[in-house]
């Protein structure tokens, strides 16, 4: 196996996020796991980037070191200023509340409580007061059109209004920074197309950078910006431009099965 | 603080389960309430207050045997003595021998005997009353109420220890700490009886001081160590308490009881924590995704605990003291009457009670709270459900 360096690096703006010579491996026992290979990266601030690669190939991994809730074996991560990779643990959790979003496949809502408490979590941890969090929480809702769904429970939402709700919850505190794990992995088609559009505007309009995990190739072809990842190194960065990343990913999905 | 609302909801997540453990916290909260204010009432100093530095004389073998009267010259030349007076259990019988009639009888010698006893207030009827009157008697005023005896109403007792019928006046009515024997003139058997005259059942001593409390009962029991019949003497408050390891060292049993109650609330309260937990695993995870701090998830949690145990023990304080008087009064209607009378609701064992919650509630968050917070984000996102 060549262990040659994957150095991709966005080559227009302002870099956010900048990776060198990340390794990530697991130790069970004796056998070490290498997950992610002496990877670099660059993203650039207002990019949406899609990661894609097959199941197991670390792209949940490489998307929780950049989230700051996992640590490398080694290597650096540079979010913004931070130094993401040498935090303390309780720097790390203020920082991520105020600069990163987190979307997940299964929304992850808490199912006790309400669209709009669920959106005021991330909140809480502000200095805002009451009415400011609400305000906040209101406005997040307003954006991903559920303000009238405030007093809902998840159990009472459809999954796309869940994630939409969970989408509301990663943009509350307005970090500069979305990641996102299969964002429609487990929604149908037309709801999976609705959230795309949601992350698209939160792009354009919002300027949020956004890195997006997924195995569909027509949610990739949303994104300005491909990256796939294969056995621990990033094998393909494929610069297109939004509508032209389609026939792309398409080829890539198609030569990875 | 403002995580308290999103606490709450989280404790009342599985509605059905929150309200067991509630109820298994309530129910042995009240049964602590009850066996501590037994206990309580039990090891109650009764010489608090007025009524201090006293002792009791008796036979060493039993308080079935009797000691001669003649002790009390020699006792008294020991010093330190303010006052004793005769005091004879005379038993017998009150209309029939039912539970509900049964009530401490002691013959004494009034006047003695009132300054022994001297926390005693008179609060109808007068000393002089009593003391004039050979056949007179004085009563607590809690028996008095049990009965609904007034002063001059005749009570009579017959004997079955000793062979005569006393036909009683009550003369006073009196209010102390444990208003609840009758106390009538000894001589009245001692002529009926002349083979009892001098032989006592026990001295009521009231000594000078706390040193003279110290020391008299070894000196007493000194002086009879070689005569016939030897005594014991003991302070009131181990007197008592001797009564009370005769019925079986009950207040050892009783903190035993209390003990395990709390190590099993202490199971349970643990039991729908750890359950709590482990539900929330990825909850947990997501929430420190967003930023929650460990220190805030392991609050979150105990907090959850806490406010468990407390709601449990609450509602058991608060179950307890509204059936209190039920309770007493109940109690009074049995041969435990005379302890009945003494038992009310003491702040102390209320305080404990909810010592006992906030202990609970606090160790059973422990474990649960602690591995919720260290648990890494990753591994949480990870489990699945
Ligand atoms: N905590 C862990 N311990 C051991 N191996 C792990 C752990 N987490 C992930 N892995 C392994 O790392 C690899 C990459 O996992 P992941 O990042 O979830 O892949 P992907 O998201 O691309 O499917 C997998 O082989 C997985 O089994
Ligand atoms: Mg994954």
């Amino acid at each position: 196996m060549s262990s040659v360096a994957s150095v991709i690096n966005s080559t227009t703006g302002t870099t956010l996020i900048r990776i060198d010579g990340l390794v990530k491996q697991y130790t069970r026992d004796t056998q070490v796991l290498t997950v992610l290979d002496n990877l670099s990266l660059t993203v650039d601030e207002g990019d949406f980037v899609a990661l894609m690669g097959p199941s197991g190939s670390g792209k949940t991994t490489l998307l929780n070191l950049i989230a700051g809730i996992d640590r490398p074996t080694s290597g650096t991560i540079l979010v913004g200023d931070q130094q993401v990779s040498s935090m303390s643990e309780a720097a790390l959790a203020k920082w991520r509340s105020a600069n990163v979003g987190f979307i997940f496949q299964l929304y992850n809502l808490v199912p006790v409580l309400t669209a709009f408490e669920n959106v005021e979590l991330p909140l809480l941890l502000t200095n805002l007061n009451r009415a400011r969090r609400r305000k906040q929480a209101e406005l997040a809702l307003s954006v991903v059109g559920l303000a009238d769904r405030m007093d809902h429970y998840p159990r009472q939402l459809s999954g796309g209004q869940e994630q939409r709700v969970a989408i509301a919850r990663a943009i509350a505190t307005d970090p500069k920074l979305l990641v996102a794990d299969e964002p429609t992995g487990d929604l149908d088609s037309k709801n999976g197309e609705e959230i795309l559009v949601l992350m698209e505007r939160l792009n354009s309009e919002f300027k949020k950078t956004i890195v997006m995990v997924t195995h569909d190739p027509k949610a990739a072809s949303r994104a300005h910006r491909l990256v796939h990842l294969d056995k621990g190194v990033l094998k393909e960065d494929v610069h297109a431009e939004k509508g032209k990343a389609v026939g792309m990913a398409a080829a890539i999905s198609a030569s990875s099965t | 603080m403002k995580y308290l609302p999103f606490v709450f909801k989280n404790l009342f997540r599985k509605k059905t389960r929150s309200l067991l453990t509630l109820g298994s916290i309530l129910l042995p909260l009240f049964v602590i309430c009850v066996m501590g204010t037994l206990l309580k009432t039990l090891s109650r100093d009764p010489s608090e207050g007025r009524g201090m530095y006293r002792l009791v004389v008796r036979h060493k073998v039993s308080l079935t045997n009797f000691i001669p009267e003649a002790y009390r010259e020699r006792i008294f030349q020991l010093g330190g003595i303010q006052e004793m007076s005769i005091w004879c259990w005379f038993g017998g019988k009150y209309v029939d021998y039912s539970a509900k009639n049964q009530f401490a009888r002691f013959g004494v010698e009034p006047e003695k005997f009132l300054k022994v006893f001297d926390e005693a207030r008179f609060i109808e009827g007068t000393a002089p009353d009593w003391i004039s009157d050979r056949a007179g008697a004085i009563v607590g005023d809690a028996l008095a109420k049990k009965y609904g005896w007034k002063v001059g109403q005749k009570i009579t007792l017959t004997g079955d220890i000793y062979p005569i019928t006393l036909d009683l006046t009550i003369r006073g009515i009196y209010t102390a700490e444990n208003a609840s024997a009758l106390f009538f003139n000894w001589t009245y058997v001692e002529e009926a009886l002349p083979r009892v005259k001098g032989r006592i059942g026990t001295f009521y001593v009231k000594a000078k001081s706390a040193a003279d409390v110290e020391r008299l009962p070894k000196q007493i029991d000194a002086l009879f160590e070689n005569a016939d019949p030897p005594t014991k003497t003991e302070t009131e408050k181990d007197f008592q308490n001797g009564f009370v390891s005769m019925l079986g060292n009950v207040k050892f049993m009783l903190t035993g009881i209390c003990t395990a109650i709390v190590f099993v609330i202490l199971l349970i309260a643990a039991n729908t924590m750890a359950m709590a937990a482990r539900e929330r695993v990825t909850e947990i995870a997501v929430l420190r995704t967003l930023g929650y701090q460990k220190s805030t998830i392991l609050g979150m949690i105990l907090g959850e605990s806490l406010l468990l145990a407390l709601f449990g023990g609450v509602a058991g304080l608060a179950f307890f003291v509204l059936t209190f008087p039920g309770f007493k009064a109940w109690l009074m209607n049995t041969p435990m009457a005379g302890f009945a009378a003494g038992i009310k609701l003491f702040p102390s064992v209320l305080a404990a009670g909810f010592g006992v919650a906030v202990f609970v509630g606090l160790v059973a968050g422990v474990v649960p709270a602690i591995r919720s917070a260290r648990r890494s984000i990753t591994d949480g996102l990870r489990q699945v459900g």
